[in-house]
């Protein structure tokens, strides 16, 4: 039995339309508590001088740092997000037109074109590639396909990120 | 430099490796603080990362390791191996099985080519990351540029 769709006419009008998100600042706090806390002493997070030995001549961002952020700035309130914590609730659903209640990453593919490092000022432009539902053994869930780019104060294009979000 | 800098890591050369060799393997054992405070730097209020009656609901034994840090823990094993003078130029990964605090996962990897392109010396490396169980949570796929032994 096929289930009911789960993606909604709003939800496809979304695919392929670009927005832009001033994200903020990377500080050198920031660099190197992701290292400490993913138990990475690579002096290339934290020594200036190795750094600039290297290819990346200075300290720079683990290379996911960028993309393992969930929030930038300040996030939503806590009596406005989802049960599960993740999101910004809406009618009971995610904001993203999705039925669904849960929410979960599937993986990332990561270009690196430049460094990022700290004082950097990022900047994201995000589209919605596509969307499918699928059945799973506990039911139906929708694959959302994204692309980020993430650029600095001087427009030069950090990242790419191809990202899959698994809906249920 | 801060206490917290490690060693420095040697260099690699193209010259060193070889299609079908084994990266050096990075053992990783996450714990709830571990889980607290990655979520913590990267801003995430996702439940399933930190409250043990929440996740229940959702059909998981315990809190999960964030699919991130899964990520994080390959990309350290590929740039401890790479050195000083390498440059990871591509990543991806997939969550495929989750990971609990209290587990071993071990990252490893292999050698899948190595290639020349637009004058760069490229090695493109098959990833997993298993769990104690031998299960593979984390398969993915890199590609590294690595210098040239000076003559």
């Amino acid at each position: 039995m096929t289930s009911e769709s789960m993606i909604t006419d709003e939800a496809r009008a979304l695919i392929g339309q670009e927005s832009e998100a001033v994200l903020g600042e990377v500080t050198l706090q920031d660099i190197q508590r992701y290292a400490l806390t993913i138990g990475d002493d690579n002096p290339l997070y934290f020594d200036e001088e190795y750094a600039k030995a290297t290819p990346y001549r200075g300290i720079i961002a683990p290379p996911n740092y960028l993309t393992a952020v969930i929030s930038w700035g300040n996030g939503v309130p806590e009596d406005e997000l989802t049960a599960d914590g993740l999101g910004r609730r809406r009618d009971g659903e995610y904001a993203f037109p999705i039925k669904a209640q849960r929410r979960m990453a599937g993986g990332q593919e990561l270009e690196f074109h430049q460094p990022v490092r700290a004082g950097d000022l990022i900047t994201r432009k995000s589209r919605t590639t596509g969307m499918e539902q699928r059945e799973g053994k506990s039911g139906p869930f929708v694959l959302v396909y994204s692309e980020q780019r993430f650029f600095n104060q001087r427009n030069e294009l950090l990242v790419t990120c191809h990202q899959t979000a698994i809906m249920r | 430099m801060t206490a917290e800098t490690g060693r420095a890591r040697p260099p690699l050369y193209v010259e060193d490796v070889q299609e079908g060799m084994e990266i050096p393997s990075l053992v990783k054992r996450p714990t709830t603080v571990t889980l607290f405070r990655y979520s913590a730097v990267t801003w995430n209020p996702h439940k399933i990362h930190y409250d043990r009656e929440y996740v229940k609901e959702e059909g998981y034994r315990d809190v999960l390791v964030q699919g991130h840090l899964h990520g994080a823990y390959l990309v350290q094993m590929l740039t401890d191996w790479m050195g000083s003078q390498g440059m990871l130029r591509k990543f991806a990964w997939t969550n495929r099985r989750p990971g609990f605090p209290g587990d071993t996962l071990t990252c490893r990897g292999r050698v899948a080519r190595v290639y020349e392109e637009n004058d760069e010396h490229l090695i493109d490396c098959d990833v997993w990351e298993e769990n104690q169980d031998g299960e593979t949570c984390v398969p993915g796929t890199a590609t590294i540029a690595l210098p040239s032994h000076p003559r």
